[in-house]
């Protein structure tokens, strides 16, 4: 799973995420990609999970890439325990998405098989995605 | 390779009023917020139609259209240099317009479109990947391309297709991105296979490693608080709560 290699503080406060994604909202790598249009967490195993719905469906025919990386630590404490003694252990790891945000490029497929690949990989995360493609390539 | 120069009008009306406010009211009235600079004059606060900035940006020169801009009853040549897209609905925010002097040079980007399939596509398998979207050129407003064509053809697998191959008239467009700047390859992916049942035991048996907490200070002090803690930890609580019982 994605994890950052050294942080600052084991753990974070939940934060807030209001407003709209203004970076990297528009395709800087590839040719289609997928953006989120609500905002959210987006888990390590998510991530994962799309990733290998989109490899596996495109196979050796496309490049991918990941436009986020979960980099918030969500702690959880133990099943049947009480109330207090302090915030639970870190769980796992989140990735905070704004609208406008996105998630995953790729190239060197065709309109119909990247849309195919986007498709399987929205069905892999907990908010509402659009694909999109870079002008003049075949957003329709 | 058609230049960028159309006979397109686009009407602009000047805006007195400036700020966040104004700015919102102009787009809630269906205009577009914008600037207007260069070629030696005052910038100039407008306001512009937005079906006729993205019919521009949408027709086949792009951003790189040379257009009449109506300014108090006044034709000037203008082009856009900047702008700036709304990040779900896609509705122009604000643009930066530039007057254009058409006997002097300007520097823009130029989109590189490929051109025809790659042998090491073809052929071998690879995949195409094109690393360079534009080039920065300087040239005469008139001499404006609208894109440049790169024939990828002849690619084969682990070869680069750089700046100085691309086809740009040099008599009359200079070309400033680097030379040697990679255009477009032909590269492979690791096609992803499914892992066997024994590794995905293995993985969901393996606990989640922890990142590494970078420490604060420096090393010798953390040590000495580290050594000072047992101590501290001795504890006058406990013997109070002693006390207590």
């Amino acid at each position: 799973m994605l994890m950052p290699k050294k942080v600052k503080y084991r753990k974070q406060q939940r934060g807030r995420m209001a407003g709209k994604a203004w970076r990297g909202s528009e395709l800087a790598f590839g040719d289609y990609g997928l953006k989120v249009m609500e905002c959210g967490h987006i888990t390590d195993r998510q991530i994962e999970a799309s990733r290998i719905a989109m490899t596996r469906f495109v196979k050796r025919g496309g490049k991918i890439w990941l436009r986020l990386f979960p980099d918030k630590p969500v702690t959880k404490k133990p099943a049947e325990t009480r109330m207090g003694k302090g915030k639970g252990a870190p769980d796992h790891w989140v990735a905070v998405v704004r609208p406008g945000k996105i998630l995953f490029e790729m190239e060197g497929v065709t309109p119909t098989d990247a849309r195919e690949a986007m498709r399987l990989a929205s069905h892999k995360l907990p908010l509402r995605t659009r694909f999109v493609a870079r002008h003049g390539v075949g957003a329709h | 390779m058609a230049t960028a120069t159309e006979g397109n009008v686009v009407e602009a009306q000047v805006r007195e009023a400036k700020g966040k406010n104004v700015a919102r009211r102009v787009r809630k009235s269906g205009k577009v917020p914008a600037v207007v600079y260069g070629a030696g004059k005052q910038p100039v606060s407008v306001s512009v139609d937005p079906k006729q900035i993205a019919r521009i940006l949408h027709s086949e020169s792009g951003y790189n259209t040379i257009f009449d801009l109506q300014l108090d009853g006044e034709r000037t040549k203008a082009m856009i240099v900047e702008w700036q897209w709304e990040p779900i609905k896609g509705a122009l925010l604000h643009l930066d317009l530039k007057f254009i002097a058409m006997d002097q040079r300007l520097k823009v980007k130029v989109p590189v479109a490929l051109t025809g399939e790659a042998a090491g596509v073809k052929q071998q398998g690879g995949i195409l990947d094109q690393v360079l979207r534009e080039v920065e050129v300087e040239c005469l407003p008139g001499d404006i391309p609208s894109h440049v064509d790169a024939d990828v053809s002849h690619l084969a697998f682990g070869q680069v297709l750089r700046v100085s191959d691309l086809p740009v008239d040099r008599g009359k467009v200079r070309i400033i991105t680097p030379a040697d700047q990679a255009v477009a390859h032909v590269t492979s992916v690791k096609e992803e296979v499914a892992p066997t049942p024994e590794a995905v035991a293995a993985e969901a048996g393996a606990a989640p490693a922890e990142p590494e907490v970078i420490k604060k200070g420096k090393q010798e002090t953390t040590e000495e608080g580290a050594e000072a803690a047992p101590e501290k930890a001795e504890k006058p609580e406990k013997a109070e709560k002693k006390e207590k019982k």
